[in-house]
């Protein structure tokens, strides 16, 4: 599903070089959950924005469900955002001056559904979250875990097979952590790929695989599920152990 | 592919009605643009038109003077006839005589005439011009039925002179005021009445010549009457060859000068310069209109840019948002332009209001005409053309914004 290899990028100032990310190896298999953890400026946002092709990167291969991305244009990696890959932020970005059935129809209208088709995706979604009694409130009028569960039911109303979460719950207390990490193990248990960056440990570990990300480089990766260990070749971690 | 789902007329729309006191400033700025300009237009447009009115003469290679004796020896009838005389005879001139008034100067005779004798009928108002049997030539005017002035029908007219002559010419326009039954040519030959019973006869039609007064709505009701004045001035009007005026203005009034020490010329005047100072208001409100067009105009894009600015910065993290969301930079450039033509669609709409109420007031209290219905549209057009030139740079900073923005947190 997502491959990465020996990805390097490069952020330049007149004066400064810093190489976010160096020569990082990563390969997602369709179906799993996986998260990213590291210090703060170990690269994790970095290997997020470069996942999500919302940044390009200056060296190494990286393919997406079997697509090079590496010279798309912006119109191809705009399409391609659209239609494979579901986005939860650590902040929402819901789009405040409109109601949870417009926020959740954003990416649905870039992709051209027609209004009916759209109609329907949008009152699924919000029903699997259970927000579909709440379609016309405003962001504003929500809690915030709420708020994560309409962004969710965004990332997934597209269908996309690859979801990447930026910290989910960063802005959540426990138990609303806690509900929407239930309903991305959900998700996950349905099929739909996820890759997610946080800081919390307990959260790391509900995933399938941890990948401990230092200086640009995943430095360590951990199966999270004893019964079926993930092959690894394609990592250049130095070590994997089970839990 | 182009969707039309992914040009996000609802939610745009939606959205402002939830934050619309910035739409709205703008749309008024854009109604109230509209209304001033259109209306500014339509009086720019009735100046000008009135400014390019024909006068009938041949203006640019005309001048006048004016002579006035002091001497107590001074005959003015001896001194009329050698100077025209003499002035006929300079090489470049074509034509010379003396006149009354002067066509859109300003100042000039008006009598009113009847075609019925009697205090009681109403007259029909007309400008008199007191020519010679030069006239035509020398304004250069047609004469298109009857016949014009001979030499003989020609008589001096004292100052306290009541009488009128035998025989008019007219202009087209005041034989149609008079007859509007009847075919101009047909008023030729046709009895009028002027001071309510004094006869005239119509001698013969010319095809254009206008009053002194350009406001006056009957611009075009003139008057010839065969008479040389004898007042205490005399004014004469020369029609040159063409690219003989600058030459001749001065040489004319040097001549006159020194050909009798008993008197005063002055007045030297070339009918462009008349024109000039006859629609020199109208010219100076036409600068003044275009000036507060532009100004209105580059304020309106001004505030539409200061709005699209602050939006595009305001919604950074809303831009990258709907960026990563798969939203193309075409696609955010389409979400600005769109917003901000729906914001003057409004305007324009409220403008066009705005702007036949503003019309219809200065038609009942300043006497302005209709508005042109078309001008509405192309203001319509214009405010609009003018809101998506404005908001085309804040647009394309906005569609420049990285998708990358959306996982910031600050």
């Amino acid at each position: 599903m997502l491959n990465m290899q020996n990805v390097t990028k490069i952020f330049r100032t007149d004066l400064v070089e810093t190489r976010a990310l160096s020569d990082f190896n990563l390969h997602v298999k369709e179906g799993e959950f996986v998260t990213v953890t590291g210090p703060s400026g170990s690269g994790k946002t970095t290997f997020l924005n470069i996942a999500g092709l919302l940044e390009s990167f200056d060296d190494g291969v990286y393919d997406l469900d079997g697509e090079n991305v590496r010279h798309l244009n912006d119109t191809q990696r705009s399409r391609l955002r659209n239609e494979k890959i579901g986005f939860i932020f650590q902040s929402f970005n819901l789009i405040p001056d409109l109601d949870l059935f417009d926020n959740v129809d954003v990416p649905l209208r870039y992709r051209g559904f027609n209004g009916s088709e759209r109609k329907r995706r949008i009152e699924r979604c919000l029903e699997l979250v259970g927000l579909a009694n709440r379609m016309k409130h405003l962001p504003a009028q929500l809690s915030g875990g709420q708020q994560q569960r309409v962004a969710i039911a965004r990332a997934l109303a597209g269908e996309p097979r690859f979801l990447l979460a930026d910290e989910p719950t960063g802005n959540l207390d426990s138990k609303m952590a806690h509900s929407v990490m239930q309903l991305l193990k959900d998700i996950n248990d349905e099929g739909t790929t996820i890759v997610m960056v946080t800081h919390d440990p307990s959260l790391a570990r509900e995933a399938k695989r941890n990948i401990f990300v230092k200086d640009g480089k995943v430095s360590d990766v951990t199966h999270i599920s004893a019964s079926a260990p993930e092959p690894i070749a394609s990592i250049s971690a130095s070590g994997a152990r089970h839990v | 592919m182009l969707h039309l789902s992914s040009w996000e007329i609802g939610p745009i729309f939606r959205a402002m009605t939830r934050n619309k006191v910035g739409a709205v400033l703008i749309a008024l700025q854009v109604a109230v643009t509209m209304c001033i300009i259109v209306n500014a237009v339509h009086i720019l447009m009735e100046r000008t038109m009135q400014m390019a009115r024909d006068s009938g003469i041949d203006e640019a290679n005309s001048f006048y003077l004016s002579s006035t004796g002091f001497a107590d020896d001074f005959n003015d009838q001896v001194v009329i006839q050698t100077d025209l005389d003499a002035i006929r005879a300079l090489p470049g001139v074509i034509d010379a005589m003396q006149i009354n008034a002067i066509p859109i100067s300003g100042g000039g005779w008006s009598m009113g005439l009847q075609t019925q004798p009697g205090a009681e009928f109403e007259g029909v108002g007309t400008a008199v011009y007191m020519v010679d049997d030069h006239v035509l030539n020398t304004l250069d005017l047609e004469l298109i039925a009857g016949e014009a002035f001979k030499p003989s029908d020609i008589r001096w007219r004292q100052r306290s002179q009541r009488d009128w002559p035998a025989e008019i010419i007219i202009t087209r326009a005041l034989a149609e005021n008079l007859f509007p039954e009847q075919s101009y040519q047909d008023t030729v030959g046709k009895t009028l009445y002027i001071n309510d019973d004094e006869p005239v006869i119509v001698k013969g039609i010319i095809d254009k010549l206008q009053a002194p007064w350009v406001g006056w709505e009957r611009l075009e009701n003139a008057m010839l009457s065969p008479e040389q004045t004898l007042f205490s001035s005399s004014t004469y009007f020369i029609r040159t060859e063409p690219g003989r005026l600058d030459e001749l203005m001065p040489a004319v009034e040097q001549m006159l000068a020194d050909s009798n020490k008993g008197r005063v010329v002055r007045g030297l005047r070339s009918m462009q310069e008349t024109r000039d100072r006859t629609y020199r208001r109208d010219q100076a409100m036409i600068k003044i209109l275009t000036t507060v067009m532009i100004t209105l105009t580059l304020v309106t894009a001004l505030g539409i840019v200061g709005l699209a600015s602050f939006n595009v910065n305001r919604r950074r993290k809303q831009i990258g948002t709907r960026r990563a969301l798969g939203a193309s930079q075409v696609s955010v450039l389409r979400y600005f332009m769109l917003e901000n033509f729906l914001i003057s669609s409004m305007g324009v709409i409220l403008g066009a209001v705005l702007t036949v109420g503003l019309n219809i007031y200065l038609v009942q209290s300043l006497g302005l005409t209709k508005l042109h219905w078309w001008l509405i549209p192309v203001g319509m057009l214009t405010l609009w053309l003018v809101g998506q030139l404005a908001v085309l740079g804040p647009a394309r900073r906005a569609a420049a914004t990285s998708p990358a923005i959306a996982t910031r947190t600050v």
